[in-house]
């Protein structure tokens, strides 16, 4: 205690005091100083106004630096966001060329094979009736007043929509008879991951912003009600009463829902010799770039996991495709 | 007037020549700083009592800097660099607080 007192009251370098009495007991006033003292002087002054100087520049240079990075990295992202939307077009134009010139080439059993499988394995838009579920988390979990109360921020953190809940709903939708999914515009195929990244949900990598709305095509009432009786519509209800989750399902008449985004080509091959498809005596290889002449499916192959294959109320839309011959 | 010339000096030196900061003595910048800042109000303190010494000033200046930055580098060796500098910058900072109170007496009588 003593040293920060001490510290507290003689803040000035006793060397002053010892240099005014060298001074008294010599007899000058102190006002004559030689050469030396002065160039002492300024060079003590200019070495701590360098100091001061060469500090101030480094705080300096260093804030539009990192303000220019942050610049950088934001023009990067938007150029490639640019470039993955021209990508995704390009995708989407090629789709509905190889559609068109699949139309075309097709006997008629294939054809519908093919719509079928395109229809499971979600690399063609469907349209049709359904059901839309829109999850919203609940009400004041965004948490955005900024209140730091643990407490509150806690009860927040339960009102938000989890990954699991959505993987429950998606699965008890497949399961009450569901043909097509997309969740917030993006198609489910059987290979789609819902997953949790920190706070956001991803929905095949791709992060999705409540509130999430669910497509299900099929046949409306019907899979409402197996839906709401089954294991998952009644954790969902669970959810709703216990922690204020809004859940609103009602039946379409009519949704669209876009192609997956990314399926390829992982298998093909020629199942008999379908007449008017091209002879090929073995196999095509699996290669993403095979001219999808083959009448099998494109896009992932309808696994286990994949929606039953019911009768399709689905219908394919071909008034849709652009590059129609 | 001598006072003067050595902060024009200072800055123009400071600003043309640009010194490169070694990467192994950038921790004590700050410390080089607040040491400065310490020294530059203990003068103006004396100067203001009537007691200002041009050779304490640059000695006391220099072997702050020193000794703090000896402070550090050991801090550092041994793995308390960050307390030890913090020490260093509570220190000096209370000796520029009690200064700046003593100048504000003297400038205002207050």
């Amino acid at each position: 205690m003593s040293l920060l007192v001490d510290m507290m009251t003689n803040s000035l370098d006793a060397g002053y005091a010892e240099a005014t009495a060298r001074r008294a007991v010599r007899g000058d006033t102190g006002m004559n100083k030689g050469p030396l003292a002065r160039v002492l002087a300024v060079v003590g002054v200019a070495l701590i106004a360098m100091i001061l100087m060469v500090a101030a520049m480094k705080v300096h240079a260093a804030a539009p630096q990192a303000e220019r990075e942050r610049h950088q990295l934001v023009d990067r992202i938007h150029t490639d966001e640019t470039e993955v939307d021209t990508l995704t077009a390009t995708v989407e134009r090629l789709r509905d060329e190889v559609d068109a010139i699949q139309e075309v080439s097709l006997p008629k059993a294939a054809k519908d094979r093919v719509q079928l499988l395109a229809l499971l394995t979600g690399s063609d838009p469907v349209e049709g009736p359904g059901l839309k579920v829109i999850a919203d988390d609940a009400k004041g979990s965004d948490n955005s007043d900024g209140s730091s109360d643990p407490r509150q921020a806690e009860a927040a953190a339960n009102g938000r929509i989890l990954d699991r809940d959505l993987q429950r709903l998606v699965n008890g939708l497949w399961k009450a008879g569901a043909e097509a999914i997309s969740i917030n515009n993006q198609r489910l195929t059987a290979l789609s991951a819902i997953r949790a990244a920190g706070a956001s949900i991803l929905v095949d990598n791709r992060p999705l912003a409540p509130p999430y709305t669910i497509l299900a095509i099929g046949n409306a009432k019907p899979m409402q009600v197996e839906f709401m009786v089954g294991a998952d519509g009644r954790a969902l209800r669970r959810l709703e009463d216990d922690y204020g989750i809004r859940i609103n399902i009602s039946a379409q008449k009519k949704m669209k829902l876009p192609a997956a985004l990314g399926t390829s080509l992982r298998y093909a091959g020629v199942p008999g010799a379908a007449p008017g498809s091209p002879p090929p005596s073995t196999p095509a290889q699996p290669t993403p770039g095979t001219p999808p002449a083959t009448p099998t499916g494109r896009g992932g192959s309808p696994s286990a996991s994949a929606p039953p294959a019911a009768s399709s109320t689905a219908s394919h839309k071909p008034t849709e495709r652009k590059g129609k011959p | 007037m001598i006072a003067v010339l050595g902060l024009v000096l200072g800055v123009v030196v400071g600003y043309l020549a640009r010194p490169v900061i070694p990467h192994e003595l950038e921790p004590y910048l700050p410390i080089a700083v607040v040491a400065a800042l310490d020294a530059v109000f203990g003068g103006l303190r004396a100067l203001l009592d009537g007691i200002f010494d041009d050779k304490v000033f640059v000695v006391s200046f220099l072997s702050n800097v020193v000794v703090a930055a000896l402070i550090v580098f050991l801090g550092d060796k041994l793995g308390v660099g960050a307390q030890l500098s913090t020490g260093v910058v509570v220190v000096l900072g209370i000796r520029i607080f009690s200064n700046a109170a003593a100048i504000r007496r003297h400038v205002f009588r207050a």
